[in-house]
């Protein structure tokens, strides 16, 4: 068997990855302020159509990565306002989110479906160290935002484990009682970061169009990429440097069955190989939920809780 | 007198009025057109008047509320799978698997059973494989939620996409038993006539969308409303839903609570998908799952508030919207169905915004500066 398909293969996933970085980055500092915010798929599906569409009137990509990111600060305000500002259930603002964000997302895109790109995010050119073996796809072959990603990551994990606003971040999480008798506004804070998370996955989304999608397909655009990021941030334990090495994995997962499918190499039906990445996730989700896992893992205490002062 | 600001105050209410049950839900479906209204125009489609089209097609005209009603028999099934998940505070989000597992259940049911069956008797089989089905296909997430705690949203949902997959598995992907050997162009093998209800007419001689299994998923909606309401049963769950603690002292099995419900709620969404195949379908059939009438359900349980009888009431709405919206899509100015996507969203988040006026009562008073 060809060695070097696998080698592209894994190249590709650490692609993919970004997306599932983003996205999973954006439920982390959601998540880690108490709030949780289930609309990541229909989140990505709003970046990714929006993207298109202003990328497809303007020509431009870095205004139509802007825009998306504006449709996620718009998106995630309203789970903000309904969860933080009006204690709604968060779980079903979330799902209220993922049927609103997808149904609007396929209502606009109805025009461009199956349109051609109008940009793409294509990999950097690094001249002869791309053609190094090994190192050449798997660390040169990739775009400019996968690499903003990793840096994103690196600062992400500084703020949140270093810094002081990091510190208030994960006590809000974890204790928000203690950090409104401080006098810090768990409001304010919740408020921030599910509107910053929220553009970080629509981010995500227009990403996965324009570097990773052929074309805008409805609701397949994504096929539940953003469920799997949700899956991730367990897989994480609400760390941004290790939703790296989680984000590799599930790409893997989800680029294995193209790869058996262009080799040729006939296991499983193609239907069957797509389970796949779904079913990884749940294993790894089953294997986190043991007791011992659990103990390392440090899920925020009071994630999906809201706070009210006065019950207090 | 100068106005500083104006300052909001929450008090939490005892009882909620009874004009608020009403209110909150009319005001959210408001808004909710307000919104649609605000992307109709943005994109050239006059609101009012495709509102009017819409209510037309799906509630008024003779075949929109059959089609409503057909569309609706699945929707209260998934409706209540929500609802009697929810209610318990377990999200469980896979009624569209289970849903699809229910169609695949009944149709096996249907083609390897029912054929010297009479209808009275091979119907009900094929109702009660596809139960059998929706709750297996959400045993690994209960049992999952029961033993280890693991977080019931995602598990499900990880598994609509396998179940997806699966169907398509099923229909084209393979020529094993669901597909039909009679035919080379990939379909469902067409279940044994006696598990066939034929639509009902409503005393005319038209060919309705409307089949008797809309009866039985309403029937399934008072018994579970009554039943939950006086057995032993339901007070449990209710307990175990105010309190996990309260109801583990009282002695109650927070494990065998946590996944019955999970497996009932999954039967029930299972039903759903067993009438498709005794009503329209007769097989298993990809038709299905163009509608997404499994996140449907969440949105009409929570619209519901959990309520088994209003979830009916919802169900019906919703189902309208949506058979309003595909007259849309073929009619002279084609709006794109997802319009009713947006609209159950949008309906869902104002109903949320609208608890808080359900819960709390809320006055705003202005802030004055002292006279002097």
């Amino acid at each position: 068997m060809n060695s070097n398909i696998w080698l592209l293969t894994f190249a590709d996933a650490i692609s993919i990855a970004t997306t599932l970085i983003l996205a999973s980055l954006g439920a982390i500092l959601t998540e880690r302020s108490g709030v949780i915010n289930l609309g990541v798929e229909g989140m990505l599906l709003m970046g990714a159509v929006t993207g298109f569409l202003v990328a497809d009137s303007s020509g431009s990509l870095w205004l139509a990565l802007f825009v998306a990111v504006l449709v996620g600060v718009a998106l995630a305000s309203v789970h903000a306002a309904l969860t933080v500002g009006l204690r709604a259930n968060q779980i079903v603002s979330g799902l209220a989110m993922v049927i609103f964000a997808t149904g609007l997302s396929q209502f606009i895109g109805k025009p461009i479906e199956g349109d051609p790109l109008p940009v793409l995010i294509r990999p950097i050119d690094f001249g002869a160290l791309s053609d190094t073996p090994f190192f050449g796809p798997v660390v040169f072959g990739h775009d400019l935002f996968t690499y903003l990603t990793w840096v994103l990551v690196a600062a992400a994990s500084f703020y949140m484990h270093r810094t002081r606003p990091g510190l208030l971040l994960r006590a809000t999480g974890d204790a928000p009682a203690t950090v409104d008798a401080q006098g810090g506004s768990v409001a304010r804070i919740r408020w921030v970061h599910t509107v910053v998370g929220g553009a970080l996955m629509t981010f995500a989304g227009a990403w996965y169009m324009f570097a990773r999608s052929a074309a805008w397909n409805q609701s397949a655009t994504t096929n539940g990429i953003g469920w799997i990021a949700l899956a991730l941030v367990v897989f994480a334990s609400w760390r941004p440097i290790r939703a790296i090495g989680g984000a590799v994995l599930f790409g893997f997962s989800l680029q294995v069955p193209f790869t058996l499918q262009a080799e040729q190499i006939r296991i499983l039906p193609p239907t069957i190989l797509a389970m796949f990445p779904y079913l990884i996730t749940l294993a790894v989700l089953v294997a986190l939920s043991t007791p011992r896992a659990r103990r390392l893992l440090g899920a925020p205490k009071m994630l999906g809780q809201p706070f009210v002062r006065d019950e207090r | 007198m100068i106005v500083l600001g104006y300052r909001v105050r929450m008090e939490q209410r005892l009882s909620t009025p009874r004009s608020l049950l009403v209110m909150v839900p009319v005001f959210s479906v408001f808004f909710a057109l307000v919104v649609g209204g605000i992307f109709l125009a943005a994109t050239g489609h006059p609101p009012i008047g495709t509102y009017l089209k819409l209510v037309d097609n799906g509630y008024t005209s003779f075949y929109g509320i059959t089609d409503t009603l057909g569309l609706a028999t699945p929707l209260i099934c998934t409706g209540l799978a929500a609802a009697f998940a929810f209610r318990m505070n377990l999200y469980s989000i896979g009624q569209e698997g289970q849903l699809y597992l229910g169609m695949i259940g009944g149709a096996w049911a249907g083609i390897a059973l029912a054929d010297s069956l009479p209808t009275l008797v091979a119907v009900p089989v094929v109702l009660l494989f596809g139960a059998f089905a929706g709750a297996m296909w959400v045993a690994v997430p209960a049992l999952l939620r029961a033993r280890l705690g693991t977080s019931e949203i995602v598990s499900t949902l990880l598994l609509n996409y396998v179940a997806l997959n699966l169907l398509n598995y099923f229909i084209f992907g393979s020529t094993g038993f669901f597909r039909d050997p009679t035919t080379s162009f990939p379909q469902g093998r067409p279940v044994a006539e006696s598990a066939r209800l034929s639509p009902i007419s409503f005393f005319t001689d038209k060919v309705t969308n409307t089949y008797p299994t809309f009866f039985i998923a309403v029937i399934l909606a008072v018994v579970l409303f009554w039943l939950m309401r006086l057995s032993n049963y339901g007070y449990e769950t209710a307990v175990y839903a105010d309190s996990p603690n309260t109801a583990r002292y009282a002695g109650m099995n927070s494990a065998w609570l946590q996944s019955s419900v999970l497996l009932i709620s999954g039967a029930l969404a299972g039903v759903g998908g067993a009438m498709y195949v005794v009503g329209p379908a007769g097989k298993v059939d990809p038709g299905l799952l163009q509608v997404g009438l499994g996140y449907a359900g969440i949105v009409v349980a929570a619209l519901a508030r959990y309520n088994f009888i209003a979830v009916i009431v919802a169900a019906v709405l919703f189902a309208g919207l949506r058979t309003g919206g595909n007259a849309l899509q073929i009619s002279s100015d084609p709006v794109p169905i997802a319009i009713a996507v947006v609209l159950q969203g949008a309906v869902l988040l104002f109903a949320l915004g609208g608890e808080l006026f359900r819960r709390n009562k809320v006055t705003i008073s202005r802030v004055q500066a002292a006279a002097t």
